[in-house]
């Protein structure tokens, strides 16, 4: 078997993820605002006789800022012996993908063009002459519909990728500066001394000090006479040579709706864009707890029915007492998570997917960025904070779009503490809520925006201070798709079933055998002068709080299992509401679960991480001792 | 005649920034008809003087003194003008030739003078200019900064100006390119981002980013 190594690049939001999916089966995340991929996909394709690997890259606007992404990107392209690069091109804007084009071409490797988002007839194309100017084939596709996508898999089964003899158009100076660094060095190619005069870092720092030297030479020369850097210059020529290759083979079909437009305006105009961005934000918790509700009263029903004493019945028949006790355990947790916590997670994941497909989310980005700048932050710290409202790890993931530290720092301690995942959402919704009032979720939710907004306030007072700006693209809006939508829900819940349940079963199977040998007590013991003295709550909810470490979705059933075990079978009767409230406030604090940690650790080092871990315990234990001692006073 | 030369400069300086803005020596070259050469020579003079803000590859500004004195120069030039015009019946662009050559020497008095004489008040804006001097045989383009275009205006970007290098790279990648068409579709608020369309794309950057793009309105 061959192997094919294809990587599939191209600005942000023109549809590569999508395109990989179509091409691989794999799913990953697709979403409408530029930015969704930050990490690296693979996957591969079986075609006749050949092995597709496809990687997916995260979008870049260019291939010549140095910006850690674009770099990455870069590395990627030319170190890794990819046989095919595929230049995925969003067909409603392609002079801006034709200069990504060019500047892949000029890399000197074999390439070609997916013309993607096809299915939207914007334009008319010549696609002959587009393949002929540039040099590389041209090959429409719809990663929507899935049109085009065998034709894809033919032309790269085919190697029909090719090295593309395209040559911009570049200013008479630049044209004699290159053929210059070229004598110099015969081992530089003309890609390689375009890519080293616009100043790429990869290519300058391969170069001899020699060749260094005079480029920066014939930049300062270049300056003076034309008034303008030659990496400006470049850009120029390049985006000159687009458009008229745009004129040139494409033919406008369909205007933009206007309607578009309008609504898109009233999005961002602040007089109505503000009161959609709070329509849009009650809406959404609003759906979370009326249906997430309904649902939960129905999944309970449903596994009440089926389920029933089925699992305790078969604990007592293979192991007696203890096994019985086991499986009344896991039985009990089982019915706590599924019913109350999933829920609650599926339909935020639902109205998630519905945010991020239609194309909003940017536009509250640009009407939130003043409100952010308070607390050091930028309008595009708005997009992980919505994605930590599913799950913190790819909230802290997706941080990168974000190039200053600081504000990484920032954002990540804000998201750590103040965003509630999903599953901190469903505690507090279908737990809090549910035991000692709905006006508690919103007591809850307020407390955590102060948080948030304390946290970003100090810190951004106490962290030095570095430039850095807002730049968003604005990408059209858009119906969301019910499959995108489920698809993507499934992707990101599935986890829940296929981790948080055999976790469950474990923590369960441990509980019980430290009850049946009596121990359970003493090793809950040594922290009672927290969880009782501080928080007022039982001596073993450490244990539910230690396994909402591991994953905060487990907590809620641990602490099911763990009433059982005191011979108490309606929560209720577990603990009072004062207690839930106590419970909900630490739960949605306290602590990052290990996988956020993880994450954190890889993206901000080991010290940040310490601190925002430390940060949260602190402040959690905190507050929920002040609402135990106010609620002790009140109730 | 030095003199005459260095205050050719700062007055020009003052047409083509309004006073706030910058401008390229390129620019200022060719608005000039003179070499980026001596443009840099004599700027260089200017900043050591404290008239103007020079950075080599950014561009040039005046600085607040330096607008004080061009704006004093520019009233002596209408008046000059006006007087001409006005009181002479001297052709608008002899007028504006002649006042060019004798703004340098008259001094405040005699200008006060003359005004008195026209009869309106003359001051350095150009709003009282009946026949402004971009009427004249040069053509002014009016370069601005984007955060400072309107709801609506289109332009086609000059050139970028910033400090930050890496700034300007982002803009460049995003296509903020000089000679590409861009219109200012909203200003979220006067501090606030501003949305751009150039090309197909829809952009949205903040005051900061939008007020290193200069363009020329159409
Ligand atoms: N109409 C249409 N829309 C498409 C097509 N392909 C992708 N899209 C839409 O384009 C948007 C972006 O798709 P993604 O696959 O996330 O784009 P991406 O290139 O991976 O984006 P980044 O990861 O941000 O770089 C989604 O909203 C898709 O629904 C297509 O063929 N036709
Ligand atoms: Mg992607």
């Amino acid at each position: 078997m061959t192997n094919i190594q294809v990587a599939l690049v191209g600005q942000p939001n023109v549809g590569k993820s999508m395109l990989f999916t179509r091409l691989t089966g794999v799913g990953v995340i697709t979403s409408n605002y530029p930015g969704t991929t930050v990490e690296f996909d693979e996957a591969t394709v079986n075609y006749k006789d050949v092995v597709m690997h496809v990687h997916d890259l995260p979008g870049t606007y260019s291939l010549s800022t140095n910006s850690e992404d674009e770099k990455v990107v870069m590395e990627m392209l030319c170190d890794n012996n990819n046989d095919v690069i595929a230049v995925v091109a969003d067909s409603t804007n392609l002079e801006s993908s034709l200069v990504l084009a060019i500047e892949v071409c000029e890399l000197g490797l074999p390439t070609m063009m997916v013309l993607n988002k096809f299915d939207l007839k914007r334009f008319d194309f010549d696609i002959d002459t587009l393949t002929k100017i540039i040099g590389i084939p041209v090959i429409p596709v719809s990663a929507r519909t899935g049109e085009g996508v065998d034709n894809l898999l033919k032309a790269i089964y085919e190697k029909m990728a090719r090295v593309s003899d395209y040559r911009v158009q570049y200013d008479g100076h630049i044209v004699n500066y290159v053929k210059e660094i070229m004598a110099m060095d015969p081992s530089i190619t003309w890609g390689m001394a375009i890519k080293m005069m616009e100043g790429v870092g990869h290519y300058i720092e391969s170069a001899s000090d020699d060749v260094r030297k005079r480029i920066e030479e014939m930049n300062e020369e270049f300056t003076s006479i034309h008034g303008e850097g030659m990496n400006v210059h470049l850009a120029r020529d390049r985006y000159g040579d687009a458009h008229i290759i745009a004129m040139t083979v494409c033919k406008r079909t369909e205007q933009k709706s206007s309607r578009k437009d309008r609504i898109s305006e009233m999005t961002i105009n602040p007089s109505t864009g503000i009161p959609i961005l709070i329509a849009v934000l009650v809406a959404t918790f609003a759906c979370l707890i009326f249906v997430g509700g309904l649902l939960a009263e129905g999944i309970e029903t449903l596994y009440e029915n089926i389920v029933g004493t089925a699992l305790s019945d078969f604990g007592r028949q293979i192991g007696g007492e203890l096994g019985e006790a086991i499986m009344t355990g896991i039985d009990n947790g089982i019915s706590a998570i599924l019913g109350l916590v999933i829920p609650y997670i599926m339909v935020f994941y639902i109205l998630l997917g519905i945010l991020e497909d239609s194309g909003y989310l940017p536009r509250a980005v640009v009407l939130l960025d003043r409100t952010l700048h308070k607390i050091g932050l930028h309008g595009n710290a708005f997009i992980p904070m919505m994605v930590g409202l599913g799950c913190n790890v790819p909230a802290i993931l997706s941080t990168r779009i974000i190039r200053s530290r600081r504000e990484r720092i920032i954002l990540c301690t804000v998201i750590c503490m103040a965003v509630p995942c999903s599953a901190q959402l469903a505690t507090i919704t279908g737990v809090t809520g549910r035991y000692a009032g709905f006006v508690w979720v919103l007591v809850l939710l307020i407390l955590l925006v102060a948080l948030g907004t304390i946290s970003g306030i100090v810190l951004n007072s106490r962290l030095k201070y570095e430039p850095s700006n807002l730049a968003m693209e604005l990408p059209e809006l858009q119906m969301p798709r019910l499959r995108n939508v489920l698809a993507k829900m499934w992707m990101r819940t599935s986890d829940f079933f296929k981790l948080a349940v055999p976790l469950l079963i474990v923590g369960c199977i441990i509980i019980e055998l430290l009850v049946s040998y009596g121990v359970l007590d003493e090793i809950v013991d040594p922290m009672s002068w927290l969880t009782v003295g501080l928080l007022g709550l039982p001596a073993v909810t450490i244990i539910a709080f230690i396994a909402g470490i591991l994953r905060k979705e487990m907590s809620y059933g641990m602490l099911v299992i763990l009433a059982g075990t005191q011979g108490i079978t309606e929560i209720t009767d577990f603990m009072t509401p004062h207690q839930f409230i106590v419970f909900g406030v630490v739960m949605s604090i306290y602590l990052p679960c290990l996988a956020t940690m993880t994450a954190m650790y890889r993206e901000l080092g080991l010290k940040e991480t310490v601190k925002i871990s430390l940060a949260t315990i602190i402040v959690a234990v905190a507050i929920g001792s002040i609402f135990n001692a106010v609620l002790n006073v009140i109730m | 005649m030095r003199n005459d030369n260095r205050e050719d400069y700062l007055i020009n300086i003052l047409r083509l920034t309004d006073g706030t803005g910058t401008v390229r020596t390129t620019e200022l070259a060719s608005y000039m008809q003179v070499t980026p050469a001596s443009v840099t020579e004599m700027l260089k003079i200017l900043s050591k003087e404290g008239l103007v803000n020079y950075q080599r590859y950014r561009g040039v500004s005046l600085t607040e003194e330096g607008v004080l004195k061009a704006r004093e120069l520019r009233r002596k030039h209408h008046i000059m003008e006006r007087f001409l015009t006005d009181v002479l019946d001297i052709d608008h662009e002899q007028a504006h030739d002649q006042a060019c050559a004798v703004e340098h020497s008259i001094s405040e008095e005699t200008a006060d003078k003359m005004c008195r004489m026209i009869g309106t008040k003359i001051d350095a804006d150009c709003t009282t200019c009946k026949n402004p001097c971009n009427d004249g045989t040069v053509t002014i383009v009016k370069c601005i900064a984007v955060s400072k275009m309107r709801q609506g205006d289109k332009g086609k970007i000059s050139h970028l100006s910033s400090g930050e290098s890496t700034m300007v790279r982002k803009l460049i990648s995003m296509g903020f390119v000089p000679g590409r068409d861009i219109q200012l579709t909203t200003s979220v608020s006067d501090k606030g981002a501003r949305i751009i369309k150039i090309g197909e794309a829809t952009i949205a950057i903040d005051k900061d980013m939008a007020s290193a793009i200069f363009v020329n309105l159409e």
